[in-house]
This record gives C-alpha cells, sequence and structure tokens, in this order.
C-alpha cells in the first residue's frame, strides 16, 4: 500500500515520467502500425527479406536500380508529382480569393459561411466523387445543356481524362487549404492595412506587400496539407482516371496487389516518399523564407 | 488656409452616434488635441480625417479641397496608430522605408531620408532591428519615424503613447513637441489625457459624446470653461457655484451673501468656475471683490501645493495654496479663516453650457 503510493507520489513529481505515460499509448500506437511497417517496407526495398519471409542481412539496391531504369514507372511518377502541384495550386487559386472575402468583406455570420462551406465535406470522400462523376458523364446535365445550346456536336468526354482526375481532386481537397489561409487571415491585425493605406499603398500594394507576405504561413499549412495526400492519391484517379491517367498510388497498388512484387513495390514507396519530403523542404525553405519571421 | 477642416460631420454606428455633427477648422503647424472621455468618438473623427471611416454626412477638407471621397492612400497624410500596427514582417528601415517606396522614391534618396529621420527620433544604428526586438517606447518612435518620413501634410496620432509608462510618457511628450517644431507639421493628436493635452497643445477640442464641448488653447479650456462638463474635466478641481445671475451679481441660495461677478448676459441659471489656485485664503482679507467665511474642514500637503478644504455655509470650497506659503504659516483643521477672489477671475458657464 505504501509503496504504491509513494511510486504514485514520484510519479506525480516527475515531469519527465509523466510526459512518458501521456506519449506512451500513441507511440505504441505508432509504433505498431506505422514505424514496424515502414521498417518492413525498407527492408523489403533494400531486398532484406525473402520470399521464405526470412531476414537476410545482405541488402541490395538492385530493386532501385531498376525503377530508376523503367520508363513508364518514372513518368508516372512525375506524372503524379505534376498532378499533386497543379492541384494544390488550383486549390490555393480558387481558395485564397474565397477565404479572403469571408474574413475581410463579410461583416456577419462569418461562422455560418465558413460551416456552409465544410457541410459538403461531412459526406464521406468516396460518396463525392462518385457525385462528381455523374457531373462528367457523357450523359450528364453539363453536356446536356451544352448540346442543347448548340454549342457543341458530340458530348463531351469529361470523364476518364486529366481534366476529370484533376478537377475532382480540387474539389476533394479544398477544404485543407480553405481553412488554414482563413484562420491565417482572421488572424491578420487590420490595422495593418490600414497602415499600410495610410502611408500611400493602394489596395493592389498594400496586397502584396502586406496581406501577402503576412498570410505565408497560412498558405505553407495549405499547400502541404493539399500536396501531401494529392499525390498519393489513388482513388480519384481510379475512378475517374482513363489508363493514361495513372498515379503513382494506382501503380504501388497495382504492383503490390496485382503482381504481388512486394520488392519492388517498397522500393518504389520508399523513392517516391523520399522525393516528397526533399521537396516538401525544398518549398518549406524557399516560399518559407519569403514570410514573415515573427 | 486651414489644414484641416470638417463640416457638419455625422457618423453614426447603428444608433451610437460616435461623431454628431462635428465642425473644425486647424490651423497650419497647429499642434491640435482631440480630448475626452473613452467612447467620446476621438478615435472616429480621426479615422474620418484619414479617410479610414465614412462619414454619414458632412464634409472632409485638406489644405482647402473636398477629400470626403478621396481614398486614404491618396490623401497624403501621416498616422500613428493606438497599438501602433508595425508591420511584423519587416525590419526597421523596411517599415520607415515603406511609405517612400510607395511614392516611388529613388532608393539613394529613401536611404538618407529613413536615416535623417531615425535620427530624429533618436534611433540611429537600429535599422535591421527587428519590430519585436525593440522596447515599446522604440516601436513607438518607429511608428512616428514611419508616419513623419514622407512628410504629410498631417500628421494623425491616436493615443500614441498610451502603451508607455510614465517616465517614457514623460519624455515623449516633450520629444513630440519637439519633432513637431522641427518637421514643422499640423500634428491632429487624440487622448483621453489632459496633461498629455495640455502639455503639448497649441489648442485643445474637448469632446463628449460624438460632441465638441469647446475647443481653446489650454489656457482658455482651463480657466474659460463654456460648460460644465469641460470645467470638472479639465483640471485637478473646480469650484462650481450655481445661480442666478443679475447685473453682474450671482445669487445662490447655498451662500448667504451675493457674489460679485463679471458684467455679462443676465441668467437665469448659470455657474461661475473657480479653479482652486485662484482663492486666496488667510485668517483676513481685504481687497477681493468676494471674501467669504468659514472653517477649514482638511489640510492635504500635495508637494508643491497645499490642497485645503474650507466649509462655507453648506458648501465645502477647494483651495489651493502654493507651498511656500507654508514657510510663514498655514491652517489648522477647524481653524476660522476667509477666502476670496476677484469678481474678473471666476469663469461664468452661460446657460447653454448647464
Ligand atoms: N466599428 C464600430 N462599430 C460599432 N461601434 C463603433 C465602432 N467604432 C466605434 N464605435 C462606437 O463609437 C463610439 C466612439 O468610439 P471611438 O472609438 O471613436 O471612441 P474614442 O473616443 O476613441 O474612445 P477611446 O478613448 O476609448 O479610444 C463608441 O461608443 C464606440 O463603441
Ligand atoms: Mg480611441
Amino acid at each position: 500500500m505504501s509503496l504504491l503510493g509513494s511510486l504514485v507520489r514520484k510519479v506525480r513529481r516527475s515531469r519527465r515520467v509523466k510526459l512518458t505515460l501521456l506519449l506512451a499509448p500513441p507511440l505504441a500506437f505508432l509504433a505498431i502500425w506505422f514505424y514496424a511497417p515502414f521498417i518492413i517496407t525498407g527492408l523489403y526495398s533494400l531486398d532484406m527479406i525473402t520470399r521464405a519471409r526470412e531476414i537476410v542481412f545482405t541488402p541490395s539496391l538492385k530493386y532501385y536500380e531498376r525503377i530508376l531504369g523503367w520508363r513508364s514507372g518514372l513518368t508516372i511518377m512525375l506524372r503524379s508529382l505534376y498532378f499533386g502541384a497543379l492541384t494544390t495550386a488550383i486549390c490555393l487559386l480558387i481558395s485564397y480569393p474565397l477565404a479572403y472575402y469571408i474574413s475581410f468583406k463579410v461583416k456577419k455570420h462569418k461562422d455560418v459561411l465558413i460551416v456552409l462551406f465544410i457541410i459538403p465535406f461531412w459526406v464521406s470522400f468516396l460518396l463525392r466523387t462518385y457525385a462528381f462523376m455523374t457531373l462528367l458523364d457523357e450523359r450528364s446535365f453539363i453536356n446536356n445543356i451544352l448540346l442543347s445550346l448548340g454549342l457543341i456536336q458530340q458530348p463531351l468526354q469529361l470523364l476518364y481524362t486529366d481534366v476529370a482526375v484533376i478537377t475532382v481532386m480540387v474539389y476533394d481537397y479544398m477544404l485543407f487549404m480553405v481553412l488554414p489561409l482563413y484562420a491565417n487571415l482572421e488572424k491578420l491585425d487590420k490595422s495593418l492595412l490600414e497602415a499600410s493605406s495610410t502611408l500611400g499603398a493602394g489596395p493592389v500594394s498594400t496586397f502584396f506587400r502586406v496581406t501577402l507576405p503576412l498570410s505565408m504561413p497560412g498558405i505553407l499549412a495549405g499547400s502541404l496539407l493539399v500536396f501531401i495526400p494529392a499525390v498519393g492519391e489513388f482513388v480519384v484517379p481510379a475512378l475517374v482516371g482513363g489508363p493514361n491517367n495513372f498515379m503513382i498510388g494506382n501503380l504501388i497498388y497495382q504492383i503490390f496487389l496485382g503482381a504481388r512484387h512486394w520488392w519492388i513495390g517498397s522500393a518504389l514507396s520508399i523513392l517516391f516518399i523520399a522525393m516528397i519530403l526533399v521537396l516538401a523542404i525544398i518549398y518549406l525553405k524557399k516560399v518559407g523564407s519569403v514570410g514573415p519571421s515573427f | 488656409m486651414y489644414s484641416v477642416e470638417l463640416d457638419n460631420i455625422v457618423k453614426r454606428f447603428g444608433n451610437v452616434a460616435a461623431v454628431d455633427n462635428v465642425s473644425l477648422k486647424i490651423r497650419e503647424n497647429e499642434f491640435f488635441s482631440l480630448l475626452g472621455p473613452s467612447g467620446c468618438g476621438k478615435t472616429t473623427t480621426l479615422r474620418i480625417i484619414a479617410g479610414l471611416e465614412e462619414p454619414d454626412s458632412g464634409v472632409v477638407r485638406l489644405h482647402g479641397q473636398d477629400v470626403t471621397d478621396v481614398p486614404t492612400h491618396k490623401r497624403n497624410i501621416g498616422m500613428v496608430f493606438q497599438h501602433l500596427a508595425l508591420f511584423p514582417h519587416m525590419n526597421v528601415f523596411e517599415n520607415v522605408a515603406f511609405g517612400l517606396k510607395m511614392r516611388k522614391v529613388p532608393k539613394n534618396e529613401i536611404k538618407d531620408r529613413v536615416k535623417a529621420i531615425l535620427e530624429v527620433v533618436d534611433l540611429s544604428g537600429m535599422e535591421a532591428r527587428r519590430i519585436n526586438q525593440l522596447s515599446g517606447g522604440q516601436q513607438q518612435r518607429v511608428a512616428l519615424a514611419r508616419a513623419l518620413v514622407t512628410e504629410p501634410s498631417v500628421l494623425l496620432l491616436d493615443e500614441p503613447l498610451g502603451a508607455l509608462d510614465l517616465k517614457i510618457r514623460q519624455h515623449m511628450m516633450v520629444e513630440l513637441k519637439n519633432i513637431q517644431r522641427r518637421v514643422g507639421t499640423t500634428f491632429i493628436y487624440v487622448t483621453h489625457d489632459q496633461t498629455e493635452a495640455m502639455t503639448m497643445s497649441d489648442r485643445i477640442a474637448i469632446m463628449k459624446d460624438g460632441r465638441l464641448q469647446q475647443v481653446g488653447t489650454p489656457t482658455e479650456v482651463y480657466f474659460k470653461p463654456m460648460s460644465a462638463f469641460v470645467a470638472s474635466f479639465i483640471g485637478e478641481a473646480i469650484n462650481l457655484i450655481r445661480g442666478r445671475i443679475q447685473d453682474g451679481i450671482l445669487t445662490t441660495q447655498d451662500l448667504g451673501q451675493p457674489i460679485l461677478v463679471n458684467h455679462g448676459e443676465n441668467s437665469s441659471e448659470a455657474y461661475l468656475a473657480v479653479r482652486p489656485e485662484i482663492i486666496s485664503i488667510d485668517n483676513e482679507l481685504e481687497g477681493l471683490d468676494n471674501i467669504l467665511d468659514g472653517i477649514v474642514r482638511d489640510v492635504i500637503f500635495k508637494g508643491s501645493y497645499i490642497e485645503y478644504r474650507v466649509e462655507v455655509g453648506p458648501r465645502v470650497f477647494v483651495v489651493h495654496q502654493h507651498s511656500r506659503a507654508l514657510m510663514q504659516r498655514n491652517f489648522t483643521v477647524g481653524e476660522r479663516v476667509k477666502i476670496g477672489w476677484r469678481r474678473n477671475e471666476g469663469a461664468i458657464i452661460p446657460s447653454s453650457g448647464v
């Protein structure tokens, strides 16, 4: 009893023990479901796990070499980066004015507007994607209207194109751009903009010299939140893309579950993660240095 | 020509009239203060001059030109904000240079002018500092330099010393006045602190509930208040005697004797305002127009002066006497004394100001 009591007291006193206890469950969770599989993937990619599922300590880079010599694999990888970047850029271009407008121009019921914007995202990602497919379909009302107006003779092929993949990804991920931007702009001290105007800066100069630099943290956060999942997206290209709109996620999926070649699949995954990591760091360094450092 | 003119400016927020029919004429190179209690509409008035707020009605003129519909960035004004509003993503140099860049001043000239103005505000060598690496007083001076460097025709200051402690504030008050003399610009200074307004201003406008109460030099508003509000808002204390005035004589029920006042309009209801330091106190008084008998009820030593509270009938008069008088004699609580003043030393508040 007293032993337990003193132990409890000790735990209460020591901040480090408390912190460890607090962090143990999430760490254990991550260890089992993330770090371990990640390490196993790494081992596979280095050919350190045999077909008999035994670990051998003779790492080799041969699968990496194979991927680097594999043209269509690299094309898909580049295409994914391109799709991810494009999705991010379009999300930013649409979301910034939206967040700016709600934050700066709307006087009342801002939160209602934001909630209205969020509500569609309560619907599952898959359902939203399926719903969008009906809009892009050959017999969709978009095509029907265009046809009946005589603007087109043939129904437009919208589904199973690059445009479809990008459009749906923008739609699916826009929320992750709008929210950090809005949060950032809301925090921005509006008297700074007034100060700028008293110093002779018109609305355009004020935007580029004050508002935009001060919203860099929001832009950075939003861009990473969109880019990283968008680059690895595989549901959207699988549903609305054609064979030429394959993304890296689809490729990895196929190699693992179609070809069942865990070694190549692992090497591809690791390589791609490394690429994103490098790109993200470059981006943060380049764009982050433009923003305010406070 | 006037530097700033406001004609019948009205600005409402909902059903609050933040500025209620204000008209003002501010002269070139004047240090002009807007003084009043919190919420009386000082900031709103200033923002209307700056163009940051649009008046519901009325006209704003800068140097004779109607600018009511001219946007802020084209008004060539400078402004120091209540919370400074320095750009956190720029260093001191960039903050100060901002207005010059907007005016497309050549690079070399920008450098020289920023350097010169930083000398004026005593911040030389701080160019590369970030804003968050400066003390409150230094930030204050950066804000001032940023607003002054473009040589605006009017500088608007919204309680710029509010955030500073007393010592720096006193120092900055003297500095501000000096800077204003040196740069020769109209300063419009908003404050709720009468010491600030009194110390620096050429003229003061006193506001209450969105309305102008009185405009005048510090001594005018101090000795000749036009309303009971101004009389009690300005200065530390004042004796207000209410009564009816007939042919230079004020009669009041409180006091058993008539009080002689300046000849002027007759009025069935008016105030006589007498500052405490105007009133003499002694055991015997001669040669004053008004002499009253009283009993000392309180003696408070305040350093450079002594405050007596003297009971005269049902009234208590506040009397300030220079501390030097203590060397000769002082009065003790319960002592019978006489207090008195000359008829032309009191100010009559007209019935419109009652
Ligand atoms: N944007 C606004 N919306 C609604 N009411 C406002 C707004 N700005 C000011 N008011 C109201 O107008 C009145 C005057 O405000 P103002 O800011 O001009 O006062 P002030 O004299 O500067 O006060 P303080 O000394 O406290 O700064 C106040 O009653 C205030 O509540
Ligand atoms: Mg104010």
